[in-house]
């Protein structure tokens, strides 16, 4: 019994992960159920000690990574990407405006998002991240790096940064 | 991410060291170099101020719904799934095949033997002169021989009370083996044979073959193949196949 209760212990922030990474709450609430499921009937081939959430993670995003390629195949054009449809958030954080990180996000590679919603949001160890994403430490660090200054571009900062670097000296 | 998305001014190296740095991966040295970078290069400082506000948005974009439940669905593996369907299609066929074994009547075509007894009726039922191989006259050689190759013993039933007597037999090939025909003629000289030969199955029910004039009654029992095959009125040779059907062992209430 213990297997399972840890595992629902994680559910959340597996739908949370699932969420973030589909931008499609169907699609999410789909990708939690297989993922659970598989994990339940593969319970055996879990090695108790190890990292429980990493394991689940793996499974979800190699079904989510399956399903995807599926769903290419069906040409899904920006007018019609599930985040379209996502409910807008209000609100700006640290002077960020909510609605243009969420849709500096879903501009991201699939790698790019996964890897800085693994560390940035479910605040994964890059060892840890590394093992749901089956890459390198060093992949996880040089990726989620290059998925930062993207977005940073993608909301539209870094030239303002460069433009206005004497305003930043001002604030500091 | 195309090149020139990259500040040219910073190397990818420092821009991880960056990155990692708030995420509190770096250790000893680097950790402090990069300390050091950020506190006096302000370009750093904006940064990590910069990712951070990303990670801060982030995580306020995606607060977990911890209230909202969760219904998982255990549905049969798809292993199991197909071990069912396996089994069934297994169960199917044998149903089908003991279906086959008990109805072998069913859309079955007639034995071959009733036919090639029709065959031989046409060849050697309209021969003057080599009717038949071995005549009436050597009954018991005529027995025992065809006995022989037939590997059974064989009786030759007497037809005397409705005007046929034995004319002699031959032996003919068969479809499972060698076969033996009995030729009877009466005093108008009209003819008919009795033919028979082993079968692998026993089919006791008696039905009828008609090709042109000839009429051919066939059955088998104790796994020898026997047909009745003759010119004369049906009704007549339906009778002389009843009595013989029963003569040599089979069952009346098959017909």
């Amino acid at each position: 019994m213990t297997f399972e209760s840890d595992l629902l212990a994680h559910l959340p922030q597996l739908r949370r992960y699932a969420r973030a990474l589909t931008g499609d709450r169907a699609w999410a609430d789909d990708l939690v159920q297989d993922a659970t499921e598989r994990a339940l009937n593969r319970a055996s081939a879990f090695r108790s000690g190890t990292n429980l959430r990493a394991w689940l993670f793996t499974i979800m995003r190699n079904i989510y990574i399956d399903q995807l390629r599926g769903r290419r195949d069906i040409a899904v054009d920006d007018e019609i990407a599930p985040w379209r449809h996502m409910a807008a958030p209000r609100g700006e954080v640290d002077g960020l405006v909510l609605r243009d990180v969420q849709r500096a996000l879903y501009c991201l590679p699939v790698e790019q998002r996964e890897v800085m919603l693994l560390v940035c949001v479910e605040e994964m160890s890059y060892q840890e991240a590394s093992q749901v994403l089956n890459v390198p430490t060093g992949t996880v660090m040089s990726r989620l790096s290059r998925a930062r200054e993207h977005m940073r571009v993608l909301l539209g900062e870094d030239e303002g940064r460069r433009a206005s670097s004497l305003k930043m000296v001002s604030r500091s | 991410m195309t090149q020139q998305d990259r500040p040219s001014d910073r190397s990818e190296r420092e821009l991880q060291a960056l990155s990692a740095y708030i995420d509190g991966e770096l250790t000893g040295d680097e950790r402090d170099a990069t300390t050091e970078r950020i506190a006096t290069d302000a370009a750093s400082e904006a940064t990590v101020a910069a990712y951070r506000a990303q990670d801060n948005a982030l995580r306020a974009l995606f607060a977990a719904d911890e209230a909202e439940p969760q219904i998982v669905v255990m549905r049969p593996r798809a292993r199991e799934r197909y071990l069912l369907a396996a089994c069934f299609l297994v169960v199917g066929v044998a149903c089908g095949f003991l279906l086959h074994m008990l109805l072998p009547a069913l859309g079955e075509p007639r034995p071959r033997f009733a036919e090639r007894a029709d065959i031989a009726y046409a060849v050697y039922a309209p021969e003057q002169r080599h009717a038949v191989e071995v005549a009436a006259s050597q009954h018991d050689h005529l027995v025992s021989w065809l006995s022989k190759r037939l590997n059974r013993t064989l009786t030759i039933p007497s037809l005397a009370e409705y005007g046929f007597d034995l004319v002699g037999g031959r032996l003919l090939p068969g479809e499972e083996g060698p076969a033996a025909q009995f030729m009877y003629q009466n005093a108008a000289g009209e003819r008919l044979t009795l033919y028979m030969t082993t079968v692998s199955r026993n089919d006791a029910r008696v039905r009828t073959l008609r090709d042109g004039p000839r009429t051919t009654y066939y059955w088998a029992s104790d796994r020898v193949g026997y047909a009745l095959s003759g010119q004369i009125g049906q009704a007549k040779l339906q009778a002389i196949a009843y009595d013989t059907c029963k003569e040599l062992g089979g069952d009346p209430k098959n017909w």
